[in-house]
């Protein structure tokens, strides 16, 4: 494991615990407080922006793959089936491309 | 404590396959077993582990990845807060262990059995937190173990499967009308700047800023209007 890897695992796992002691230290404060929507907003944006920026440039068989995916995200709120079909659907889309 | 060690399994059994994609995910790009195993146990957080070593894996720089994983964490302040009267008179060693544990299932399940019945508290939460980071972090490392002797499995598409990973979280985080309009937002100004040439890293926080310019507007408009 490389020094990146192990900053990566050691700094996740600071910010990890830190956020859950914030929680139990100022969770209540923080709750009520005039900028608790940022909590509520915050990861959902950044997983949106995650999708596009993995969507972004990409050829347009990976958005139909995409496409799948949601559909199968929205019937079944499942994350290996989202995962599973996903894939399948961006192997099929490339296979029969070319 | 046993009480909630069982109630815990059928869940735990669906945290297990999602490990063991993450650590079949996290071996393919660079990271041995024991490394995605002691992420598990130290970090404790799937949603943020996937994101991490995805950033990780791309352009974006370590601290680059542990932020962005971090970020998806914030729900654990709430979380965390909501658990106050449950771990009210536990020891300070206790309560760290307890909130290193908790994840999303246990506390939901000990939040549900709590509502049925009110005796249901600390011991059923560490009881169903000490199963559910185990099944974890035995199911991520066994997924890397798979994972490092598999061939690149790169060329069957298994890099979307991050991707795939991410709809389906997003679907988990939709809340309703009340975010489409700053999700799309942050959706498109994604787009934009990866499609101006700038790195993905950067794209990232300026889509989620865009986007919260976006709901700042929505809810005042929203409070305005009502």
């Amino acid at each position: 494991m490389s020094g990146g890897h192990w900053i990566l695992v050691l700094t996740l796992a600071v910010a990890a615990f830190s956020i859950r002691l914030i929680g139990l230290v100022a969770g209540d404060r923080i709750r009520s407080s005039r900028h608790a929507w940022l909590l509520d907003d915050l990861p959902g944006l950044i997983v949106v922006s995650l999708v596009a920026a993995s969507l972004a440039g990409q050829p347009f068989q990976t958005w139909v793959a995409a496409a799948v995916a949601l559909a199968v995200a929205v019937l079944t709120n499942h994350v290996i089936a989202t995962m599973c079909i996903g894939v399948l659907a961006y192997a099929g889309l490339a296979w029969a491309g070319g | 404590m046993k009480q909630g060690a069982i109630a815990i399994v059928p869940l735990a059994a669906g945290a297990a396959l999602y490990g063991f994609a993450f650590g079949l995910l996290a071996a393919q790009v660079g990271f041995p077993w024991w490394g995605v195993g002691l992420m598990s146990a130290s970090v404790h957080a799937g949603s943020s582990q996937i994101v991490a070593v995805e950033q990780f894996s791309g352009a974006s720089g370590v601290l680059g990845a542990a932020l962005a994983g971090a970020a998806l964490n914030l729900r654990y302040v709430g979380i965390i807060a909501s658990l106050s009267e449950i771990l009210a008179g536990l020891s300070l060693r206790a309560k760290l262990l307890a909130i290193h544990i908790t994840g999303d299932e246990n506390w939901a399940l000990t939040m549900a059995e709590r509502a049925r019945t009110p005796n249901v508290g600390a011991s059923f939460l560490i009881g169903s937190g000490v199963v559910m980071i185990g099944v974890w972090t035995i199911s991520t490392t066994a997924g890397a173990i798979v994972g490092a002797v598999l061939p690149d499995l790169e060329k069957f598409g298994l890099g979307f499967a991050f991707t795939a990973a991410f709809i389906a979280m997003a679907r988990g985080l939709w809340r309703g009308r009340v975010v489409a309009l700053p999700w799309l937002v942050a959706f498109g100004a994604t787009v934009t700047v990866v499609s101006l040439g700038l790195p993905r890293a950067y794209a990232i926080v300026v889509g989620a800023a865009c986007g919260l310019i976006a709901s700042c507007a929505v809810r005042r408009f929203g409070r305005g209007a009502a």
